[in-house]
């Protein structure tokens, strides 16, 4: 896509080889280092869940770990944040939809 | 369990300076942030894996911190990431929640760095994905060298505004509009002397400027959002004047097309762990709102507990830098310690004279308005956690519940996860229009630990006495009067 | 702001769930009724317990007011039109060694005797019946009386219920004095004077300082009960969880989230005022948690509190009439009393009423304590 690169600022750097993880099934690019809300950002997906009174869509907002929006399913484990996990290769993550009912 | 002459809390410039001045002096230190690296917001890093020359504007700043975060290899500090602070059980003595290495931290002083966050300003469609607070953007920029969105309006009110606005600009993205509630012109030509105390500043303050003019970002000043679009994410926003008093003229309100709105009203220093120690607060909407009282040697009302940058009085990172350093300074004179140059200290309190004088210009330029409760809707959700409007506040109010406390327990706002920094804000300034009080007179929900969220495996680690437990669970269990 | 009336037929002193209770009993007998506080309605024991609604805990004593009390909370939607957040969903007394095995045993005999049936578990059928509880318990009793109710929701709606009721309740009204007036009582507060022929004492720990004013010594203490709540979770138990050791109260609501209590003590004393969390304490309680939860150590804790609840000395309820004051009565002190609130209540209702509750309530006439 080309929205991929036109929001990664490259001045003066390299960001080395990109790699590939899945948002509700869709591959997401993303290089090394890079939080998944980044790498979600840059390929134009602002939501991260919906909230459960409401279902309203929710996604990144503070980017410092306290307001808690931006929190996705990762690999299995709920209430995770995005801003501050790192992506990995092939990680899976998906939408979290209210408490993200899983034990 | 581990001791120290000084705990730090937090790991931004106030902290780091603190802790690199306070080894030099002889100090044995302990650095406890949240963060897995060090630098704050200020100083956030990008990657390691990213591969830097050294060009780009970002990494010049960046640069400048790496002499701050050389304090955390120094042999006499102790640096504890990824580590939250979640109670102080005595005033010198910290619990820390760090997975498997959580533990007891004591210390005979400690600094509370804890920095700052943004101040929440609802208003209809603020929760909408693509809206980002002026600190999410810029931990985007910083952190992974991110623009937040193709076309961006950054809105709000304060000098943040322009940093982040002529950031994004730098970075190639479209800021297609600065939204500034504060009637900028009018005041720089009262204030502008002031600014002349820190030159090095003020350059700085020029370049922002000069970057977005020629950026062709134009700067709307006397105005404000007051509505976001979209439905799974932004589309667009809609701005309009807005007076001293907070009155919104919606008749004169534009709509501009925008996949991301930055916004940015100013931060608010985190008072948390200050409140849970029981320190005297007062209410200094200029600063930031909720500070610490403070003495002339940074120290709070509980004795041994200072607190220094912008987790004590917004003034920006020269400031913190300096607070941080006369801190090390003034535990080390508490602690009988010798070594300390009162020359450098006294050079020290010149440099944050300067820079204080400089900061009263900007906060006279960019004053905020009285209130933003202009902007609130009944639909406008308030508590972004619990999901709570301010229609259903008001049904509240008309109930008759007139307390912040009241209010919180009826409704849970300010009972989620982010335990009520996105939300008590605006609970107070309701609340005080709402009964005609002054917000430094309400009284606030209490703060008890945990300070942030910690998952409850993490407290199950440290060394704690056998519990005290009464022989027959159906007699009572304190003594009786 | 609501004022202060000048007068009431009855005025009860304490806004908390006892308090409340007898004053919506007495607004559904036809009686004019006040209710102040000392500070806000709900202010302190009924909105810092763990709303478990357990029968299985209480004491011999008190199992039959706490048998009517649930089935009063259950029924709070149809007599009143109240939404507490109730649910039923059964609950687990657990034990997890040998001594405590006997402390269960023994219990489950004397609640046989009384006529409340509850079913051992242990080993397969256990782990088949709960197998989210953690290795280290070694039985359970269930009783499917076990309810919860969520306090704040709670206070929220029966506050609005009694005022529905045209039950005036006046927060911020603390009693300093109380005088005999005519064929009645003039109560002087911070927010007035207010005269009424009939006075109630429902003012949980601070009784034994409402009951003085009246020249009568009640033995009340203070303990300072701490709580604590979770983020939002999937579900990870599906019934009420308490221990044999009196020292674990857990539930999950509907939202979520799992509320954390068992009585372990906070610090802080009446005098003060200060009601603040202990920090070992707090661990204390958290570990027998996830000893018994296992699934909880990866939730977060998001926050606590305490609150003071008032105890008598020997810890059962006092009710009844205030000895040497004709027309004042007491109705405080119910260790448990968030669960056993609705049947105190209505039994004080009928004391005032027509004279006896139907409920037997002799043991803990307030006598007991006057020589």
């Amino acid at each position: 896509m080309t929205m991929t690169r036109k929001l990664r600022d490259d001045r003066g750097l390299d960001r080395g080889v990109p790699f590939i993880f899945t948002v509700d099934g869709v591959a997401v690019t993303a290089y090394p280092g890079e939080t998944i809300a980044a790498a979600l950002i840059a390929q134009g997906h602002a939501g991260a869940r919906r909230t459960a009174r409401r279902g309203e869509p929710r996604g990144y907002y503070c980017g410092m770990g306290i307001c808690w929006e931006c929190v996705m399913i990762v690999d299995g484990l709920i209430n995770t944040r995005t801003c501050r996990t790192e992506a990995r290769p092939d990680m899976r993550i998906e939408t979290q939809h209210g408490i993200g009912d899983q034990p | 369990m581990i001791a120290a002459d000084l705990a730090i809390v937090g790991a931004g410039p106030a902290g780091l300076a603190a802790a690199g001045e306070a080894a030099a002096l002889g100090l044995s230190v302990v650095v406890v942030d949240d963060n897995p690296r060090a630098g704050g917001q200020y100083f956030r890093q990008p990657p390691r894996q990213f591969r830097r020359d050294g060009s780009a504007s970002l990494d010049r700043e960046a640069a400048r911190a790496a002499p701050l975060l050389a304090a955390l290899d120094h042999p006499a500090v102790t640096y504890l990431p990824d580590a939250v602070v979640w109670d102080m059980p005595a005033p010198l003595a910290l619990a820390v929640a760090a997975g498997q290495r959580s533990q007891r931290v004591e210390a005979r002083a400690v600094l509370v760095a804890a920095g700052a966050h943004d101040r929440p300003v609802p208003f209809p469609g603020w929760t909408r994905p693509g809206v980002v607070s002026a600190g999410g953007a810029q931990n985007l920029l910083k952190g992974n060298r991110m623009i937040a969105g193709l076309r961006i309006v950054v809105a709000g009110n304060g000098p943040l505004l322009f940093v982040v606005a002529a950031s994004l600009a730098r970075a190639g993205a479209e800021v297609v509009a600065l939204v500034e509630a504060a009637p900028l012109n009018a005041r720089l030509w009262r204030a502008w002397p002031g600014l002349l105390a820190a030159p090095k500043l003020l350059r700085q303050a020029i370049d922002y400027r000069w970057t977005l003019l020629r950026a062709g970002t134009p700067i709307r000043a006397a105005m404000t959002v007051t509505a976001v679009q979209g439905e799974e994410r932004v589309s667009a926003a809609t701005i309009a004047p807005i007076a001293a008093d907070g009155t919104i003229d919606h008749g004169r309100a534009e709509t501009i097309a925008c996949d991301t709105v930055v916004t940015g009203f100013g931060l608010m220093p985190s008072v948390e762990l200050l409140r849970l120690l029981g320190c005297a607060l007062t209410y200094d909407r200029v600063r930031g709102g909720w500070l610490p009282q403070r003495g002339s040697g940074f120290e709070t009302s509980v004795a041994g507990v200072f607190a220094a940058g912008d987790g004590a009085a917004i003034g920006g990172v020269e400031i913190a830098m300096l607070e941080g350093r006369l801190v090390a300074h003034e535990v080390a004179a508490k602690l009988g310690r010798s070594g300390g140059d009162p020359a450098r200290s006294a050079a020290l309190r010149r440099r944050l004279g300067r820079f204080d004088r400089f900061r009263r210009a900007i906060e006279a330029i960019f004053a905020p308005p009285r209130d933003y409760l202009g902007l609130l809707t009944d639909d406008t959700v308030v508590c972004r956690c619990e999901d709570v409007t301010a229609g259903e506040l008001r049904a509240r109010r008309d109930d008759g519940l007139t307390s912040m406390i009241q209010l919180k327990s009826t409704t849970r706002t300010g009972m989620g996860r982010c335990q009520g920094r996105n939300c008590m804000a605006t609970l107070a300034a309701m609340v005080a229009a709402d009964t005609g009080s002054r917000i430094a007179d309400l009284v606030y929900p209490r703060t008890r630990p945990p300070a942030r969220p910690v998952p409850i495996g993490d407290l199950l680690h440290e060394n704690i006495p056998p519990p005290d437990l009464p022989a027959d669970p159906h007699l009572p269990r304190a003594p009786a009067a | 702001m609501i004022s202060l009336p000048a007068d009431t037929d009855m005025l009860v002193i304490g806004a908390g769930i006892a308090g409340l209770c007898t004053a919506l009993y007495l607004a559904r007998a036809g009686r004019a009724v006040a209710v102040i506080d000392r500070g806000e309605p709900w202010g302190d024991a009924s909105g810092a317990n763990a709303g478990t609604l357990s029968l299985q805990v209480k004491r011999p004593e008190v199992l039959h007011v706490t048998r009517r009390a649930i089935e009063l909370w259950q029924g709070f939607k149809q007599d009143f039109g109240i939404d507490v957040g109730f649910g039923r969903p059964g609950g687990l007394r657990v034990a997890t060694n040998e001594c405590e095995l006997d402390m269960l045993r023994r219990s489950q005999r004397e609640q046989r005797a009384l006529g409340i049936d509850t079913e051992w578990l242990e080993g397969e059928a256990l782990r088949a019946a709960a197998p989210w509880l953690g290795p280290g318990i070694r039985a359970a009793t269930a009783c499917d009386w076990d309810a919860f109710s969520s306090p704040l929701q709670a206070g929220q709606a029966i506050l609005a219920g009694a005022r529905r009721d045209g039950v005036a309740v006046i927060g911020n009204a603390e009693v300093t004095a109380i005088e005999a007036a005519g064929t009645g009582y003039r109560v002087v507060t911070a927010a007035g004077s207010i005269a009424c022929r009939t006075a109630v004492i429902a003012a949980g720990a601070w009784s034994g300082q409402v009951a003085a004013m009246l020249g009568v010594r009640l033995p009340v203490s203070a303990d300072v009960n701490m709580l604590s709540v979770t983020e939002p979770a999937p579900p990870l138990l599906d019934r009420v969880v308490t221990h044999i050791g009196g020292i674990l109260s857990l539930k999950q609501y509907p939202n979520g989230t799992c509320m954390i209590g068992g009585g372990w003590q906070g610090r802080g004393d009446l005098a003060s005022g200060r009601k603040d969390v202990d920090y070992v304490n707090l661990l204390h309680n958290l570990r027998v948690a996830t000893s018994v939860v296992p699934a909880l150590a990866s939730v977060r804790l998001v926050r606590s509190w305490s609150g003071f609840e008032g105890v008598a000395a020997d810890a059962l309820p006092l009710f009844g009439a205030l000895p040497g004051r004709p027309g004042v009565f007491v109705n405080a002190c119910a260790r448990g009393g968030y669960s056993q609130g609705p049947a105190l209540g209505l039994a004080m209702a009928e004391l005032i009423t027509t004279g006896r509750a139907a409920l037997a309530m002799e043991r803990f006439d307030p006598r007991r304590f006057v020589p």
